[in-house]
């Protein structure tokens, strides 16, 4: 990226990095009509860096267009409206290539559905909903996103129409604390073993490691239960309510610490039917066409079992 | 689209809007649209090239001019019969008084700084004038409505002044990257170019005291004929090698903590490359315009964590490029973020540093951001809640105040909502600012002097810019540059002495009255003497309370950042301010008073962070309609009521 561009773009890439900004200006947009939303919603993307636009208008700019869409002014009068949207988006922006096309899109739909292959993504204002109903199967076929937006006054609505869209977080947000309490591992119940819960000396009691106070009790409550692991509300009420009289007073943190985390012993076991489906779906068997989200959920396939990547939390009142 | 009244409304409003940047352009283009017809404009700051990316009235061709001029032209080519006023200048100028406020029927603000908007938020009470406020940061926004007694003030709620940092922690025990910039920017940067007659911590030794006659004083000074390599590495070895061996000598310090790594030149650079750092500098050759480390060293991306090697040089290299190319600017340069010189130095300083104390390095784009109080922007964001301003601002022309709404704009839905409209709150009875309650300060009235409590508190805290200050019926400080000499010079006088030597004695129990005649803000604080304070929790030494405090979640302000100006406030003598840092919590969307957290605080991202979003849990989709959210109340000491 030259430093110029560097500079403009430096407050965007900050939202979204050089991967984001990549792919925006790899991007290339039609625009079916461009009243005020489209042009609007153009200005935007054009401002971002977009790779290219296509604006589609058979219209010619008239008395009652002015002051209503801002890239227009009187000298725009009878010419093409795209044309004028066009030369305006250009001096926002002279990065981004932008092409007019004088048509209807209506027309272009009918007449020409090729047209529309060429892009990324398609932004359809102002049309009905017969040509929208054409121009939606038209982009399926071709793999082209559908953004179709109206609006009326104070209302509108923006509708997204695409086949898939896989996003693979190479940084996650957060990492799931997994502590594998629905399941312990043998050492963990082994350890947990050795800790007596109901121990007399306060300090001692107040300084039981949390997890092991969960596993134990967790144990307890499975054999109560028909080794089953609280999964109703109630169920999970019951259970702090366990923890909670194990307490000896209220001030111990390594027994507030297990009451808020009790949920995790709830986790269910196994893979979610969710997460099935997707490890099942057709399009794991890849090839090299497919995208790399598919061929990841591939290579998890083959592997017995997950491996799921948890972080082990800090505990207040652990005491080596 | 608007009914009749509403036209009738808009199309005689005065409006008056504060500033034209990021929202100020959104705001304009979409008032003059929407068929406004009188519309003034303030801005003082003049267009960059970052500006580019949103503030979308602007071209390449116009950096440089002024935002209020260039957007007014702008917005006449698609709207030429409209009245669009710019005025280039600052809205705390004595220009824009009670009177001038006076004539608008809304002030709208487009403000990326916390004191503007407290200003503006004072004029406008004391005009009886409605402010619509707002802010973005990011994907996130927000628009406020505030009307004096109808509404909180925008300063009901306490919003957090930026963020300082302890001077020990600057000086001598960082933790964080954070603090090296601060350390880097406002000691080292300020001790080496800036105002040599400036108080300065860089010296610092735990053993103060000795009177030698302190050598380490000369070793910032440059003779003229040292030469600029050598000077570079003498101040490297200084700052980064000998201060460090002279801090960890004192064992107490580092009792509970991970000891730094004094570093020297010899150590990281061996001689040869040093060599050849001349040499290749001898090849470049470089314009005045594009005086840069980075380039002559072939470092070109911005975006790359270099090594400690790699710093250090970039640290000697720019310190040789000052030296050769900016002299004449010595004694007067300010950090600047886009001065790329200065972004490179304090990079390196501070990762330099880092390296030293254990903390990760960043990459300069990283740093830049942090020291220049960097807050990420898109256009979209800005678009959206100007369309919001101009909604509540035509309710606000019709006096339509059931309808008001507070209203955010979230990055990911909540109840699968992205705009969320809740009620405005009630005037705070005991907020300062719009409810004249007395305020308590806690301070030792025997050692903190007049100058410390006008800094500290009338200014930082109270927002005070122009302040005068009463004890009883004695005026004891007024500020101001028409003041007669034999007046100014008690005063003055009595800037430097105790409180409680004051005449007459500020001591417990006393009531001083201070006064900002320009906002017409007038507020009374009891004083109560105490002995001690918490170096960390209270680095001010004095504690201002008696409105609503925040709890730590309840602060909603979501804002355009400060700009580097107020970022460069902190000359305070004991005290080193920077960025407000970004917590980088992550809320639940659940939860709305989290979701707000002072955004106003950034870290920029990495290039392959997408930042410190909202995280987006599971969206609970409890199938509630309803379209006004009531805010839980967060534990606070308030009852904040609804409007009725």
């Amino acid at each position: 990226m030259a430093a110029e561009s560097k500079t403009k773009y430096d407050r965007q890439l900050r939202i979204w990095g050089e991967q984001g900004q990549a792919a925006l200006e790899k991007a290339s947009i039609c625009l079916l009509n461009c009243g005020p939303t489209g042009s609007e919603a153009l200005k935007n993307l054009v401002l971002g860096g977009i790779g290219s636009i296509t604006v589609v208008d058979g219209s010619k700019v008239e008395a009652y267009d002015l002051g209503n869409n801002f890239m227009l002014d009187e000298e725009s009068l009878g010419q093409s409206k795209a044309k004028c949207v066009c030369s305006f988006l250009k001096e926002l922006n002279d990065a981004v290539k932008a092409k007019f096309v004088e048509e209807s899109p209506d027309t272009l739909i009918e007449t020409n559905p090729s047209f529309f292959a060429q892009f990324t993504l398609v932004i359809a204002t102002q049309l009905l909903e017969n040509s929208l109903l054409k121009l939606d199967k038209i982009c399926r076929q071709a793999n082209v996103i559908l953004v179709v937006a109206r609006s009326y006054g104070l209302t509108g609505l923006v509708r997204i129409s695409l086949k898939e869209h896989n996003v693979i977080e190479s940084k996650p947000d957060h990492f799931l604390d997994d502590l594998r309490l629905h399941n312990p591992w043998p050492e963990l119940k082994q350890f947990a073993k050795t800790i007596d819960l109901s121990v007399t000396d306060p300090v001692v009691h107040k300084h039981t490691p949390y997890i092991v106070i969960l596993v134990r009790l967790a144990e307890k409550w499975a054999d109560a239960h028909d080794g089953c692991l609280p999964s109703t509300r109630q169920e999970k009420k019951e259970f702090k309510d366990l923890i909670k009289a194990h307490m000896l007073n209220l001030d111990e943190d390594n027994y507030k610490e297990a009451i808020e985390a009790s949920f995790k012993v709830s986790t269910p076991r196994g893979i979610s039917s969710h997460l099935c489906q997707i490890i099942n779906d057709a399009a794991v068997q890849v090839d090299s066409t497919s995208p790399d989200f598919w061929v990841l959920v591939a290579a998890l396939k083959v592997k017995s079992f997950l491996l799921l990547v948890f972080k082990v939390p800090p505990l207040i009142s652990f005491v080596l | 689209m608007a009914s009749w009244s509403q036209l009738e409304a808009i199309k005689t409003a005065k409006v008056l809007m504060v500033g034209a940047g990021g929202i100020g352009c959104e705001l304009l283009k979409t008032l003059a649209l929407s068929g406004f017809q009188d519309i003034h404009i303030i801005d003082m700051d003049t267009i960059e090239v970052s500006n580019l990316n949103r503030q979308f009235l602007f071209r390449q061709s116009h950096v440089g001019q002024s935002k209020a001029k260039v957007a007014r032209d702008a917005v006449l080519k698609f709207r030429p019969h409209i009245s669009i006023t710019p005025h280039h200048a600052n809205v705390k100028d004595p220009e824009f008084n009670v009177d001038f406020f006076k004539d608008f029927n809304v002030v709208l603000n487009g403000l990326d700084n916390l004191d503007a908007r407290r200003h503006v938020n004072r004029l406008c009470l004391a005009a009886g004038v409605p402010l619509v406020e707002s802010g973005t940061t990011g994907f996130l926004g927000q628009v406020t409505v505030h009307v004096k007694g109808k509404t909180e003030c925008y300063e009901c709620q306490p919003k957090p002044t930026p963020k300082t940092y302890p001077v020990c922690t600057i000086t001598s025990t960082p933790s964080k990257f954070v603090h090296c910039i601060v350390w880097a920017k406002d000691l080292l940067f300020a001790k080496l170019f800036g105002d040599k007659n400036q108080e300065n911590d860089l010296n610092v030794h735990p053993s103060a005291g000795t009177n030698s006659t302190n050598p380490t004083e000369d070793v910032f000074e440059r003779r003229a004929d040292e030469d600029p390599e050598q000077y570079g590495r003498k101040i490297y070895d200084h700052v980064f090698g000998y201060n460090i061996q002279v801090a960890l000598a004192n064992e107490e310090t580092w009792k509970n903590r991970n000891k730094p790594r004094p570093v020297y030149v010899r150590d990281v650079l061996p001689d040869k490359l040093i060599q050849q750092n001349g040499s290749l500098e001898k090849n470049c050759v470089t314009e005045e315009s594009a005086v840069s480390a980075m380039s002559s060293l072939g470092l070109k991306n911005p975006q790359d964590v270099w090594s400690l090697a790699e710093n250090s040089r970039i640290f000697l290299e720019a310190l040789r490029l000052f030296i050769e190319k900016r002299q004449k600017d010595f004694g007067n340069l300010a950090f600047d973020k886009d001065d790329q010189l200065a972004v490179e130095f304090v990079t390196a300083a501070a990762n330099v540093r880092a390296s030293s104390f254990g903390i990760s390095l960043h990459s300069l784009f990283e740093a830049k951001g942090i020291a220049g109080n960097i807050v990420h922007a898109v256009a979209t964001t800005n678009a959206v809640i100007a369309g919001l301003i101009v909604i509540e601002a035509i309710k606000v022309l019709q006096g339509d105040f059931q309808n008001y709404r507070m209203t955010y704009c979230l990055e990911h839905p909540s109840r699968k909502m992205l705009l969320m409209p809740v009620q405005p709150f009630e005037a705070n009875k005991s907020c300062y600012v719009c409810s004249e309650t007395p305020l308590l300060l806690e301070i030792n009235t025997r050692t903190s002097k007049l100058r410390d409590f006008v800094e500290k508190i009338v200014k930082n805290k109270l927002g005070m810019n122009l302040p005068l200050i009463m004890h009883g019926s004695t005026l004891i400080f007024e500020a101001g540059d028409d003041l007669e000499e034999d007046v100014a010079a008690n005063y003055a006088l009595n800037l430097d002495k105790a409180l409680a030597e004051l005449p007459p004695p500020v001591t417990s129990g006393t009531v001083l009255t201070v006064e900002d005649l320009r906002q017409e803000l007038s507020c009374n604080i009891n004083i109560k003497h105490r002995e001690e304070f918490d170096e960390e929790k209270e680095p001010d030494g004095m504690v201002l309370s008696g409105w609503v405090t925040p709890t730590e979640k309840d602060t909603r302000v979501v804002s355009n950042g400060e700009s580097t100006s107020t970022a460069q406030l902190a000359e305070k003598s004991d005290e080193v301010e920077t960025a407000p840092d970004r917590s980088g919590t992550k809320r639940k969307l659940s939860e709305m008073s989290e979701m707000m957290d002072n955004i106003h605080d950034t870290k920029p991202c990495s290039s392959l962070d997408i930042g410190d979003q909202l995280n987006p849990q599971e969206v609970e989709d409890n199938g509630d309609d309803d379209d006004i959210v009531v805010l839980d109340e967060s534990p606070g000491p308030s009852k904040r009521k609804k409007l009725q």
